[in-house]
């Protein structure tokens, strides 16, 4: 545009439809078009950081629940195995399974909720979220019977998880497995070749490879940049190198190659699952460890693939009850710094779906 | 035709001008009532609907079938407190509402419900319904200037370019119909419908039918209150009874487009098969049909970004308007030429090759990814 | 009687709605304003059961050039406090009233003014079609002149702000 009027600032948030909780972006427009964009985060601070501190490292497993509570297990996963190396507590077979199914149920979740809400930012008006929302609850029935919980799930314990799965798990696991990947061609068919969803993602909102890597993007927002970085497999943990499974990549980085990343890791969730149900070994599940464990004095960096990337914890012991130091390293927050690129030059609309794409969850970018 | 003989009597006793009064203010009563009353029809249907296409219940509480839904959303939104913000330009937000409002309920005067059911079979019925429309707008930008927020700011300025660009096609659209019938009142349009004209001029239907939407805000052109981007554009400042009014106004446009694509492309009141029934009932069944179809399409597609919207009534459906009206013209021009007095059938099914051609062919000229600006 | 008092009540509604669009320092208003006279000119003419160019005085006016001002309004700044009073006021308001003197006699001496004239055609559409585009006596060519003209403006435009 050769004429240039004033432009205007609008504060998108902390109270915003898709801010996915109490997020701001403080936006330049011109017109309609973003000059520039400046993240303003810190709404949800809850200090959990520092709180773990003045914890016993059991006591610390309900607070990783709150970081991103729409995927609770994972959470507790990657805290464990982080414990786990730092005091050599060994891991009975049927709990690292156990641990793998969970997982990638929630990654499915996690991913059903990434993509509807993606959908309702491009104005879908609720349709593909109510969609997605009838297959999270089946997820969510399956987490109520091994735990009781259907947010917050405090599964995982040092050394193992909370108790053994009820007979009728296996059967309705099975079942869901069974109908996923019917539901997944659903999803396809009304959402991939949607015109009015290509003209909106295609080309949007691009995350080139370099800059990816730069900005330590990782999980779907990297994968969909077009690098094959997946902790499952790079670094793998838990069970994870005896299942077979591929590692979705995308091609350009936009929005559409995020959303595609993450139906296709969908599918190869489900395809996790059916072999970790089918080999599920027999035995205990949990370890014995004393309430009070005293890690030897030292460090442990425990990081899994989380279905929004890397997780890490990293945890410095004293020897004492409590972690010395414990710090999160959050895909959430790491992801977001890739924002401002991603959106500049583009339009209002196009901000609200970039971001979206990136899915984020407050809890867990301001912990 | 009773307001006719009630005007007829009363002129009997009070002089000429007071009877006009009376009889006018009784047919505006008789067309609120009516207004309101399928709106609340359309507003349970819609939510029901919907939440059968987004496998749930919908409103299921309020009475049987949640069929007091609407009477319990009212009485809520009349209780609200009425916030006025602070920095807003107070008469300007006070008028908006009023003028959003009322437009539509000026359109239901001239929709032909049946020969006898019309408020006034005006001589430019179908030319009053597009310029009383364009008012509706008027509204939404006092909204959206009146309020002093950012947000309606940027969806009054929605309102500009989609009212700029939306408002061409939609006349263009209508003047193939008008060619055919060779008369502006919806009566006579209705009346020469023996064939309904959706069946003689898809490409007409079709621009009609999207820029209607577009006119009046359904998705996927609900850019002016897209709830993810602006929250609730241009009335995110209304509430109690002035957002009611918004909201009201907002389905009775959305009523009166549905009402006008009846009148307009199905064939009004007319039924195939003689008429058995009486044909406002079917007029009504008909616009209540093309409002489920609005449904329909409101809760399945995504919406269009802003650059996109205006680019679809400027560079699909303004040329597709065009080549309706030079497709029509011309095969009028022949009929004539010929000495047929009614329109061959050969025609039809030459327009929906052209139409269904058409539609294949003119979105391949659109490209994906475009729409970044160097900053 | 009916006819007459509606005739007032748009006269007045007229001229006082272009009084305040003169008078209002806030510019968003005055815009407003000048859509409210456009409208009350509309009824006006439908008295005269000019219904046709009613319909087209509120579509063009309101609907189109209304919003056009509205928008360009929006895109201002400094809305409420509107134009300072300019030095050249008085020679404004001078010329201003010299135009109108001008217009209003013209108007009063060259129309007839005939009364009792039979009513005017009940649909006014099909007359005035004719009237314009008959091919001896119309203004086909004017009407396509006008018309050659604002597309090229429209291009014009289009060159203007076309980006690159």
């Amino acid at each position: 545009m050769a004429l240039r009027t004033e432009s205007i600032l609008v504060n998108m948030g902390p109270h915003h439809p898709s801010t996915h909780g109490v997020f701001r972006m403080r936006f330049i427009f011109d017109g309609e078009v973003i000059v520039d964009m400046e993240p303003v985060f810190g709404y949800l601070h809850r200090g959990i950081e520092k709180l773990a501190e003045g914890r016993t490292y059991a006591q610390n497993i309900p607070f990783t629940d709150r970081l991103d509570y729409l995927s609770s297990m994972t959470n507790n996963l990657a805290y464990v195995l982080a414990v786990e190396k730092l005091a050599g507590i060994p891991v009975p077979e049927r709990a690292e399974y156990l641990r793998v199914i969970m997982s990638e149920l929630m990654r499915i979740c996690n991913h059903l909720l990434a993509v509807g809400f993606l959908l309702n930012e491009l104005g879908a008006f609720f349709t593909p979220l109510m969609y997605m929302f009838r297959e999270r609850e089946k997820v969510l029935d399956l987490f109520e019977m091994v735990c009781g919980q259907r947010l917050t799930y405090n599964y995982m314990r040092l050394g193992g998880v909370s108790h053994d799965i009820p007979p009728e798990f296996l059967p309705a696991a099975k079942k869901f497995v069974r109908e996923m990947p019917g539901r997944i061609d659903e999803y396809e068919r009304l959402l991939s070749e949607n015109e009015i969803l290509l003209f909106r993602t295609k080309g949007v909102g691009i995350l080139p490879r370099e800059q990816a890597i730069n900005a330590s993007a990782s999980g779907p927002v990297l994968r969909a940049s077009g690098v094959r970085w997946d902790i499952r497999r790079a670094d793998p943990y838990s069970i994870y190198d005896r299942l077979d499974f591929d590692i979705p990549t995308g091609e350009v980085g936009d929005t559409y190659d995020r959303y595609m990343v993450r139906i296709k890791e969908m599918r190869q969730s489900t395809r996790i699952l059916e072999q970790a149900l089918e080999q599920l070994p027999g035995g205990s599940v949990c370890t014995r460890v004393p309430q009070l464990v005293r890690p030897p004095a030292g460090e442990a960096y425990g990081h899994i693939e989380a279905p929004k990337g890397e997780l890490g914890f990293y945890l410095v012991s004293d020897g004492s009850v409590a972690p010395y130091r414990f710090k999160i390293r959050s895909p959430s927050f790491i992801n977001l710094t890739a924002l401002r690129d991603m959106v500049r030059g583009w339009k209002l609309a196009d901000a609200v779906v970039i971001f979206g794409s990136i899915d984020i969850v407050l809890g867990e970018v301001d912990r | 035709m009773i307001l006719k003989r009630l005007l007829d009597w009363l002129a009997g006793y009070w002089p000429e001008w007071a009877a006009y009064v009376v009889v006018g203010l009784v047919g505006i009563m008789v067309l609120i009532a009516f207004f309101l009353t399928m709106i609340m029809v359309v507003i349970w249907l819609e939510r029901k609907l919907i939440g059968r296409f987004q496998v749930r219940w919908g409103p299921n509480r309020a009475g049987p079938w949640g069929i007091l839904q609407p009477i319990a959303d009212a009485i809520k939104v009349l209780t609200k407190e009425d916030i006025v913000p602070d920095r807003a330009d107070k008469w300007v937000h006070l008028l908006a509402p009023v003028v959003a409002f009322v437009p539509p309920l000026l359109i239901f005067a001239v929709i032909p419900f049946q020969p006898d059911a019309i408020l006034a079979d005006l001589n430019i019925g179908i030319l009053y319904v597009v310029a009383v429309g364009s008012i509706a707008v008027v509204g939404a930008f006092m909204a959206g200037w009146g309020s002093s927020n950012k947000y309606s700011l940027i969806s009054a300025m929605r309102v500009a370019a989609q009212m700029v660009s939306y408002e061409v096609p939609l006349v263009l659209s209508i003047i193939g119909v008008i060619l055919v019938v060779g008369s502006l009142s919806m009566m006579d349009i209705v009346n020469r419908q023996s064939l309904p004209f959706f069946l003689m001029q898809p490409l007409g239907f079709l621009v009609f039918f999207l820029a209607a939407a577009a006119e009046v805000n359904r998705s996927p052109f609900d850019l002016l209150e897209a709830e993810s981007e602006i929250i609730a554009g241009y009335h995110v400042e209304y509430s109690g009874m002035k957002f009611a009014l918004f909201y009201l106004g907002e389905y009775g446009h959305a009523l009166a487009a549905s009402a006008l694509v009846t009148a307009l492309f199905l064939g009004g009141g007319k039924f195939p098969w003689g008429a058995l029934p009486p044909s406002f009932i079917w007029f009504l069944a008909k616009m209540v049909l093309v409002f489920c179809v609005l449904f329909w399409i409101r809760s399945t597609l995504p919406r269009l970004r802003v650059d996109q919207f205006t680019g679809f009534a400027w560079k699909f459906l303004f040329p597709m308007s065009l080549i309706n009206i030079f497709l029509v013209g011309t095969e009028l021009w022949w009929a004539k030429e010929m000495g047929w007095s009614l329109f061959p059938w050969p025609f039809l099914f030459l327009n929906w090759a052209i139409a269904g051609m058409l539609v294949l062919v003119w979105p391949k000229l659109f490209q994906l990814g475009v729409g970044r600006v160097e900053v | 009687m009916g006819t007459v008092i509606t005739f007032w009540a748009l006269a007045v509604a007229s001229v006082v709605a272009a009084l305040a669009v003169v008078f209002l320092r806030d510019v968003f208003r005055a815009a407003l304003f000048l859509l409210a006279s456009f409208i009350a000119v509309a009824g006006i003419f439908l008295l005269l059961s000019a219904d046709f160019l009613a319909a087209i005085q509120v579509l063009i006016y309101v609907g189109a050039i209304g919003v056009l001002i509205v928008f360009a309004i929006m895109l201002t700044r400094e809305v409420k406090r509107g134009n300072p009073w300019g030095r050249m006021r008085f020679l404004a308001a001078i010329a201003g009233a010299l135009l109108l003197v001008t217009i209003v006699l013209a108007v009063v001496n060259t129309a007839g003014w005939p009364g009792g004239t039979p009513p005017p055609p009940q649909a006014t559409t099909e007359p005035l079609a004719m009237r314009l585009f008959d091919l001896e006596t119309g203004f086909v060519l004017p009407f396509e002149i006008a018309s050659v003209l604002l597309l090229a403006a429209v291009i014009g435009a289009i060159v203007l702000v076309r980006e690159r």
